[in-house]
């Protein structure tokens, strides 16, 4: 699903470079979910936002879907991003003037899905994360852990390749941050590849595989192939 | 995304924000309504204008000596025997009458006055389409047999009989008695502001009266307006011809026409580009604020584009709002104009004119302003790097 060879980033290469990517070499399979962790100033946002289709590398190659992405151009990479690539935040970045019904219906508006449509399928994803009851309501009326479930309606609407989430427990406490996570593994179990990016040892451990970054390169891999994933072992959201 | 989408997101926004968005369509407001009431109330001048002067025929015209000649003036250069002449020499013309004018004491009843003393011909009433409040103008029978009657105006005839019919009473010019036969209705012209008082007599009574005066223009009319130009260089001609050495110059009331209409255009032009300016403050206005939104909405910007907004996307999106914004203050404007046009053209007794090309020009005109306004603020905002604005506060 993504693959990138030798991938490298260098910021303001002519005045002061920083490299702040420097050949990073990974595969992540269809269906995986992998948990990127590091320091800050490891690399992994750099990383996020290559993979995420929101910059391009300085050198290297990164396909996603067999689409070799470095050289496409800007309004190429729009396309991608709305059609392959669902994304959460850690602040949940929901417009706070619309509904969560019209937050969610945001990515197919660039899709160029009609209304009627727009709205069943804002419907679907938000009846996915438990929302059905919130639709009418406004980001401000609603709870931390609601918010980043209306997020993940919204990053999930266009049916993406990869759903990749930075840090989406970063703002909410550890009993709703359970509950998100729970929503991955459920994801996760319905074959969405899913690439996490955490600071948190423990938010990490739901995925299956944790890359570790340091100074702009891969440091190790851990494969937790026993993790407590499985919702049975998890319980129910 | 389609238009109709972009417009309501544009609405959306642009309620959000609703007592700033006023204060930015403001300056649009202004200055749409200023030239709109400015272009409808010089129209609606000039087209009452028009209509004064179409009322008096603007098939008329007149044909007098060049004041700029030195030659001295003898009263010789108009003959009672020209205005037969021309007539039976231009079968174009349909009617003729000489214009002699001398001031003079009238006096009526108790009464006296002093007026202009007017004398013409029985052609005189149909060719100036004067309308008689009673009594009747006098006629070619009258005018050869010089029979001392007189036509006066009503003001005139009010001011010396009262309440009194003038009809059959006596007036005096100069020692000379007069009988009234006719008052004049006078129409209410914005041309005739100071009521101004005509005594009609026949010119051959008129020069009777006043021996040492001269006539000093003749004019009329032609059966078809667009004869009026020819037909007028061949009377200038015909006199030339049987006075020798004398120029003589002539005028069309369609040539007043244009000039007065040229000359209200001009003033509703420039009075209109001042008002002109106005818009472009408020376009700097929308611009300014459009600036401000694209800044206090990077995060939004950055959202959209990672959500799959392209460049295209978010530069239309804000310049449809700056156009939205523009044309509600257009139309608003509008409303204003047209309402400040009816009430200011209600004070000065003139229709307004709101024609449809001036409602339409401004519409685009607030459109484009918006467009030009618009496009710096719309520019900024699509390209802004995506990770940056998502990183912004």
């Amino acid at each position: 699903m993504i693959k990138a060879e030798n991938l490298s980033k260098i910021y303001r290469p002519d005045t002061l470079p920083v490299r702040a990517l420097d050949g990073v070499t990974i595969s992540i399979k269809p269906g995986e979910y992998v948990a990127i962790m590091g320091p800050s100033g490891s690399g992994k946002s750099t990383f996020m936002n290559l993979i995420g289709c929101l910059d391009k590398p300085t050198s290297g190659s990164y396909w996603l879907d067999g689409q070799e992405i470095s050289q496409v151009t800007a309004d190429e990479l729009a396309f991608i991003r709305n059609k392959k690539i669902g994304f959460v935040f850690q602040n949940f970045n929901l417009l706070p003037r619309m509904t969560a019904l019209r937050n969610v219906e945001l990515p197919m508006l660039y899709a160029g899905v009609n209304k009627q449509k727009r709205l069943e399928l804002a419907r679907e994803a938000l009846g996915k994360v438990g929302m059905l009851d919130r639709l009418d309501h406004r980001p401000t009326e609603l709870s931390g852990g609601q918010n980043q479930r209306v997020a993940i309606a919204r990053a999930l609407v266009n049916h993406p390749k990869v759903l990749l989430a930075d840090e989406p427990t970063g703002n909410l406490d550890s009993k709703t941050s359970e509950e998100i996570m729970n929503i991955f593994t459920q994801l996760h179990k319905e074959d969405t590849t899913i690439v996490l990016v955490t600071h948190e040892p423990d938010i990490a451990r739901y995925s299956q595989r944790i890359i570790h970054f340091r100074d702009g390169v891969i440091e190790k891999e851990e494969l937790l192939l026993s993790s407590p994933t499985t919702p049975e072992q998890r319980g129910h959201f | 995304m389609n238009i109709l989408e972009s417009i309501m997101i544009a609405l959306d926004s642009i309620r959000s924000n609703l007592f700033r968005s006023a204060l930015t369509t403001l300056g649009i407001v202004i200055g749409i309504a200023a030239v709109i009431a400015v272009v409808a109330i010089g129209q609606g001048g000039q087209a009452t204008v028009m209509g004064e002067m179409e009322k008096i025929g603007s098939n008329l015209f007149a044909v007098y000596t060049d004041w700029r000649s030195d030659q001295p003036r003898t009263g010789d250069e108009f003959a009672l025997k020209d205005m037969e002449a021309i007539k039976e020499q231009i079968p174009e013309i349909k009617y003729i009458s000489p214009s002699a004018y001398a001031y003079s004491q009238v006096r009526g009843g108790k009464n006296v006055k002093s007026v202009q003393v007017v004398g013409v011909s029985a052609d005189y009433a149909p060719m100036r389409n004067l309308n008689m409040k009673e009594g009747r103008f006098f006629n070619g029978a009258d005018e050869q047999g010089r029979r001392r009657l007189a036509a006066i105006d009503e003001g005139l005839a009010q001011e010396l009989f009262l309440k009194k019919s003038a009809i059959g009473e006596q007036i005096v010019i100069a020692g000379t008695s007069l009988t009234v036969i006719g008052v004049v209705k006078q129409e209410g012209s914005i041309f005739n502001m100071g009521n101004s008082q005509y005594v009609y007599v026949p010119i051959r009574v008129w020069m009777d009266i006043f021996p040492w005066n001269y006539i000093s223009q003749i004019e009329g009319t032609t059966y078809y307006q667009e004869d009026v130009q020819a037909t007028t260089e061949k009377v200038v001609t015909f006199l030339e011809r049987r006075h020798h050495g004398v120029t003589y110059m002539s005028q069309t009331l369609d040539q007043q026409m244009e000039m007065v209409g040229n000359i209200t255009g001009i003033l509703t032009l420039i009075i209109g580009a001042v008002a002109g300016i106005s818009l472009l403050v408020g376009g700097i206005g929308v611009m300014n604020i459009m600036l401000v939104s694209v800044t206090e909405r990077t995060r939004e910007i950055g959202l959209r584009m990672a959500l799959g907004a392209r460049r295209k996307d978010i530069l239309t999106q804000f310049l449809i709002e700056a156009i939205v914004l523009c044309l509600i203050g257009g139309i608003i404007g509008m409303t204003l104009g047209v309402g400040g046009a009816y009430l200011i053209a209600k004070l000065a007794k003139w229709p307004p004119l709101v024609s449809w090309a001036t409602m339409l020009l401004a519409f685009i005109f607030s459109a484009g302003i918006g467009i030009l306004f618009g496009m710096l603020p719309a520019n900024k905002a699509s390209r802004l790097d995506p990770i940056e604005a998502l990183r912004r506060d």
